[in-house]
């Protein structure tokens, strides 16, 4: 289709914008995109490092940082029923950190018994996983500078309490807006003031030959004060509290569609206005016995052209832009087929801008030729 | 028996409604010899290019009948009529309507490709016949770099590719001196002479009396005189 790119080649100042306003597009929806995978990962991040089967809250709690305390007698209770053979605890709940200048600065203070699961941050003692190190709580590394730590192991205080800054850990930066401070489960109900015993989260692992499904059945008859969930369904419920009911997932979705609002409406006029200029041509394609299939190609091919370039672009200038976002925002997060979804979109949405100049070139009326 | 190679029998066409209507042929008949040069002459309004978009199948009679290499083409759908005309006729205009972004070597091949896409040797068909219209040195010349007899010989030759049995040409020495004028004459006529075309020209140039086997006289939408050229 040499006379698609002839055509776009002949106006480059119009060629270039429109695949500048694609690969702003494209780039927008790469951004937008990462913003919505990174959030949606770190709504459920906490749930989904537990390996537990099945999650208990407290009735109506829509997400791990808005949860409410359990009386004792459910983990009791729980343990008990058929097919549990172990439980375990998690909380969390916003602190007073007093940082080793004195200053103060609120955190979300995460605590976790030990057994929860390898990939839960929990300050385990060195060559000993199954024991916690007594009043020790770590952090994110991206939290650093706002916890003000200038070396590890660092004295803290968190609502009064003291507490031992061990060390580092990566890939739990807080979208929550406040550093984050692991600890043991014992030390955090400790320092929240929780009455003894009480939790907030139980979760409970699921042996066989029962099936998770079953015990959770099972656990929702004993215990019909509370919700029960797998770990998927909180994961999931959680995810769409922080996406769907609070204002910043919605917005981070609006941008994602708006950048390809952007890109579908640059693309459609700039396209429209190669057609319109174009359209004595495309009435002499028709004289000269064009079929419909090959004027409607050499239109929508054009539209791809300026697609895929402006996709490259948008996703070639995507790669260090991300790389320097992750450095402001560490719960941003890329997944590895967001290009590929990207580059989909960005096609379609130039097909789908081509429409009215594809219904205008094959409405052109040949007989028009004749017309000086 | 009329030859029905190309022709109209008692066409009707009008342009607009009510009190702005025009009747622009009214109720014309012509037969277009197969292997003659037939010009078309008369004032502007007489129908002269209604007639040949009704022969090129760009339009449709309001009544009466029309007949492409012996087609009846009312009874086409658009792409049959489309199909007719890629592989039935050649058009030359007034205009050139080469495409200004191509060069003149890919407005030849672009013709080519309109008529078979799948033909591998479309660039050197073009080329062949670029040269022999004397533009084997503006071969990649876009259109604007062209002088009007240059771009009406690539517009022939573009209609040329593929072959097609007939030439519709509509005014194609308007826009040119008189010496590329004559030579577009001849090269239309070599069609018919050497390669057995089917011409048919617009034309209010009288020069083409010389070159045409036959001449119409329109009128008002009617013929107003017919003579086959006996110098010719």
């Amino acid at each position: 289709m040499k006379l698609a790119w002839q055509n776009l080649l002949h106006d480059r100042g119009r060629f270039l914008t429109t695949v500048l306003g694609v690969s702003f597009a494209a780039f927008l929806m790469v951004f937008q995109g990462s913003l919505l995978g990174g959030f949606l990962r770190a709504a459920s991040r906490f749930i989904e490092a537990s390996d537990f089967d099945i999650w208990i809250t407290a009735r109506g709690v829509q997400a791990f940082e808005f949860g409410a305390t359990l009386e004792a007698r459910v983990q009791e209770l729980a343990s008990g029923v058929p097919g549990v053979v172990e439980t375990g605890r998690a909380c969390m709940a916003f602190a007073v950190y007093r940082k080793p200048n004195g200053k103060q600065q609120v955190v979300a203070l995460v605590g976790a018994d030990p057994n929860l699961g390898k990939r839960f941050p929990i300050p385990e003692v060195a060559e000993r996983p199954e024991d916690i190190s007594p009043e020790s709580v770590i952090y994110d590394e991206s939290d650093r500078s706002v916890l003000e730590t200038l070396s590890l192991p660092a004295r803290v205080e968190i609502n009064g309490h003291r507490a031992n800054i061990d060390h580092e850990i990566r890939g739990f930066g807080g979208f929550l807006g406040v550093p984050a401070l692991f600890t043991s489960y014992r030390n955090a109900a400790h320092d929240l003031g929780f009455p003894p015993n009480e939790g907030m989260y139980i979760v409970a692992r699921v042996g066989k030959p029962y099936s998770v499904a079953d015990v959770q059945q099972s656990l929702r008859q004993r215990l019909p004060e509370v919700d029960v969930l797998t770990r998927e369904q909180f994961a999931h419920k959680s995810r769409m509290y922080w996406v769907i009911k609070t204002g910043a997932g919605s917005a981070i979705l609006t941008a994602a569609v708006l950048g390809f609002l952007i890109g579908l409406v640059v693309v459609s006029q700039t396209i429209f206005a190669n057609t319109m200029e174009n359209i004595e041509e495309y009435a002499t394609l028709k004289a000269l016995g064009a079929s419909r299939g090959f004027v409607a190609r050499v239109v929508i091919m054009e539209s791809l052209i300026c697609g895929a370039g402006g996709t490259a672009l948008g996703l070639a200038a995507a790669i260090p832009a991300m790389r320097y976002a992750r450095s402001l925002i560490p719960w941003i997060h890329t997944p590895s087929w967001l290009p590929v979804i990207v580059m989909v979109l960005s096609l379609l949405m130039c097909a789908l801008a081509s429409i009215a100049s594809v219904r205008s070139s094959l409405a052109v009326d040949p007989g028009r030729v004749f017309r000086a | 028996m009329p030859d029905k190679f190309l022709a109209v029998e008692d066409a009707h066409v009008s342009f607009g409604n009510g009190d702005a209507q025009v009747r622009a042929l009214r109720g014309i008949s012509a037969s277009f010899e197969r292997g003659a040069l037939s010009l078309v002459m008369g004032p502007s309004g007489s129908g002269k290019t209604t007639l040949l978009s009704l022969l090129g199948c760009l339009l449709s009679p309001d009544d009466g009948t029309v007949f492409v290499d012996g087609v009846l083409v009312n009874a086409l759908n658009g792409e049959q009529k489309a199909a007719l005309r890629r592989t039935k006729i050649g058009f030359v205009f007034q205009s050139f309507r080469l495409l200004h972004s191509l060069s003149a070597l890919d407005n030849v091949c672009l013709g080519l490709e309109i008529r078979d896409p799948k033909q591998p040797e479309r660039m050197t068909t073009a080329r062949e016949l670029l040269v022999h219209f004397g533009l084997g040195d503006k071969l990649n010349h876009e259109p604007d770099g062209l002088s009007p007899g240059e771009k009406q010989r690539v517009a022939i030759a573009r209609a040329l590719a593929g072959k097609p049995p007939i030439l519709l040409a509509d005014e194609p020495t308007a826009s040119l001196d008189a010496e590329a004028g004559r030579n577009i004459c001849q090269i239309l006529r070599n069609q018919v002479e050497q390669h057995g075309k089917t011409v048919v020209v617009v034309s209010h140039d009288s020069r083409w009396q010389e070159y045409a086997h036959r001449t119409i006289i329109l009128s008002d939408g009617q013929i107003k005189h017919q003579e086959q050229v006996t110098n010719s």
